[in-house]
Formats: C-alpha cells, structure tokens, sequence
C-alpha cells in the first residue's frame, strides 16, 4: 500500500510542486503507526473507489480541488480577516445540497485525512484516548459523521454491545460513511441534529470539525448537553482560522474554544491544540495558521 | 514602476515573508529554485504583495504564475 502513498505525492508532485513542499514536510514526522493506519485504510478505500466505478487519480483531483478552493479562501481571508459565508444557508446552497460539489469535497477531506500531519495527529488522540471511556460507554453517537473514519475507529474500539448512531444532514456524507462501515450495531440517520429529540441520551459523542460549520456553536454545545448522559462525554475537534467553503463561525484562537466550551456547562478532560503547518508558534501567530484543537469533556460539577 | 523596480519590491517581499536575507530572485526564479516558497508562503506572499502595490490578484492569476516574471507580469498590468 505504500505504492498508493507514492503515487498520490509523485502525482501532486507533478500537478501542485508548492503544495507538495508541504506534504513532504509530513513524511519526515510519519512514524511506524501511520503506516499501519494509512495502510490499512487506503486498502479500504481503493476498494471503495473500485465499487463506485472510480479510480485514485479521481480522488487526487478532488484532493486538488480541494485544495484550490481551501487556498483561494484562505486568501480571502488574509485579506479581509472574515469567512467568507457567514449564514448556514449561504454554505448549503453552495456546499452541502450540491451534490458535485460534496463528492469531490469529501473525497478531498478523507485524502487530506493521511496527507496532513494535524490531521492525522487528532486521530491517533482520538484513537489513544477513546479506550479510556470503554467501560462507561453504552451508547455512543456522532454528529456529522462526514466520511465515517472516527466512527470506524470507534466501531473498532468499543464494546461490542455499544450502540452507535451517525447523524449527518448531507446523504453524501452518509452514503460514503456507510460504504466504509457496514455494520448492524450503526443506526445511520440523515437528519439535522436539532431534530434528533426522543429523549435518548448517550454516554459518548463525536462531534469533529463541526462548530467552524454552524452560526451558533454555543447554540450546539447546549444541544449536546441535553443530549448526553449525566456521566457522559464529549469529544469534539475544531480548528482555528481555518478558512474553507464551508465554514461559517471563525475561532480566532484556542482560548476563544475553550471559554465556549466551559459556557455550554462542560469541564475539559484533556486537551490538545496541533498546529496545521510545520512553523513557529511567533510565526503561526503572524500568519494566522490554523490549529486544530480537540478536547475530551464532560459536564461541569454544580456547586453550591 | 518598470519590472525592475517591482522585482526589487517583490524581492523585499519574499525576504520579509521568508525570513530569508539572502534571497535574491530573478523573472526566472520558480518554486523549485527557493526551497521554502511552499502553499503557505506562497498564499502569504501574494497578500503581501497585494498589499504592497495596492493591487487585487484574480484567482487564475494566482494558480498561473510559474516563476516570479510571470507574477511581475500581472503586477505591472495592473499597475500600469
């Protein structure tokens, strides 16, 4: 498999040499886990891509696309310190109800998944940490599951006795999240999150890189309060100054996060903050680079 | 401003955002000459230069440019 990781860095290579620069960065900082993980999971997903009739020059390209749209914004947002979409429905009607639009963007983030070293750092957290709440979770959901590699991992994890459910608004996403992961243990539902009131709650949520994606992230959190168990917990990531198509609420730093963490009523766990390029923290503060942060909470203690 | 003058800016530019005193390009120089003209400095670059000049790139203009002449191109047709 590490014939398909040489081919998609010789191809960007040829087609993006100053986005490879960046991406060779990585390679350096890889260790013996990530083989085994990208190994694993490229195998998985050629054959996905082999089903849907596709090829893994196809997912380059989205990759690229990607890519160029995720330059053009960040652009846009050097120049006017803003997102560019600030309403959910400015970002549906160009992002999530375009169907052309979702494939090549989800095919891009599963690539960017093995190809960016921050990326790939919150995994391994996540993958690391999720162990620890084993014991204590029964039911477990994730929101905006996109394309299902932490529920996969999750899935990978946890008892086999533990109820997962994926939400997401987008039938891409859930379409593409099912082809990875086929099992009966997952309930897949394609509907907004603040719709989802039966009055289950659930010991563990994922919540990954969705706060950037809505117009009031405290808003969520309070949701997600409501629906976790007394003793649950939350694992959210999302990042900072990250401009994209589709992200509306701007995180100007890491405090910015937590402070609205701790607003919705949750306490943090553990933490971590990964920077998305390979530079000093005085220039990552010069240049606005984006940090991905991600946190595992639970909800604050009441005192007297 | 004559290219001359614009690549001496635009050499000010990179060495600012590059960190690099030493750098001297040329209309020839590309990506490949300049080990740390990657995405991300390439992205703070064109800001930087567009704040210099007072100019607004297009996208197309961007994802064109191959060397620094092709760069000084756009930067003096609308300059000028």
């Amino acid at each position: 498999m590490e014939q398909a990781i040489n081919y998609i860095y010789n191809k960007i290579e040829a087609v993006n040499p100053i986005h490879s620069k960046k991406l060779k960065k990585n390679i350096a900082f890889f260790d013996e886990r990530y083989d085994e993980l990208a190994d694993a999971f490229f195998k998985k997903y050629l054959h996905i891509l082999q089903l849907q009739n596709k090829t893994l020059d196809y997912a380059i390209d989205c990759y690229l696309q990607m890519i160029a749209d995720v330059n053009s914004e960040t652009i846009e947002f050097l120049r006017t310190g803003k997102y560019t979409s600030s309403t959910f429905d400015e970002v549906n009607n160009r992002v999530y109800a375009r169907p052309e639009t979702m494939e090549y963007y989800m095919h891009g983030l599963i690539m960017s998944q093995f190809l960016w070293r921050h990326h790939y750092q919150m995994l391994d957290y996540f993958i690391n940490t999720l162990p620890g709440y084993l014991n204590k979770t029964k039911s477990y959901l994730e929101i905006g599951v996109g394309h299902g590699l932490y529920l996969s991992k999750a899935l990978e994890i946890l008892d086999d006795k533990t109820i997962l459910t994926a939400v997401d608004i987008s039938t891409t996403s859930i379409t593409l999240a099912k082809s990875f992961i086929n099992d009966d243990r997952i309930a897949y539902k394609l509907e907004n999150i603040y719709d989802l009131d039966n009055g289950e709650k659930f010991d563990f949520i994922t919540l990954g890189e969705v706060l950037e994606h809505v117009e009031n992230p405290l808003q969520l959190l309070f949701k997600i309060h409501d629906l976790l168990s007394d003793d649950g917990v939350l694992f959210f990531t999302t990042p900072t100054n990250a401009p994209a198509i589709d992200h509306i609420y701007l995180f100007n730093n890491v405090s910015e996060i937590q402070a609205l963490v701790k607003a919705a009523g949750f306490e943090i766990e553990s933490e971590k903050s990964f920077l998305s390029e390979e530079v000093s923290p005085e220039k990552a503060e010069k240049f606005k680079i984006a940090i991905l942060y991600g946190a595992f909470v639970k909800k604050a203690k009441i005192t007297q | 401003m004559n290219r001359s003058e614009i690549l001496k800016t635009v050499n000010e530019v990179f060495i600012d955002i590059l960190d690099d005193e030493s750098l001297v390009l040329t209309e020839e120089t590309s990506a490949n000459d300049v080990e740390d003209w990657d995405s991300l400095n390439h992205i703070q670059i064109v800001v930087a230069v567009e704040k210099q000049f007072k100019i607004r790139f297009t996208s197309q203009e961007i994802l064109s440019w191959k060397t620094v002449g092709e760069m000084i191109s756009s930067i003096s047709s609308k300059l000028n």
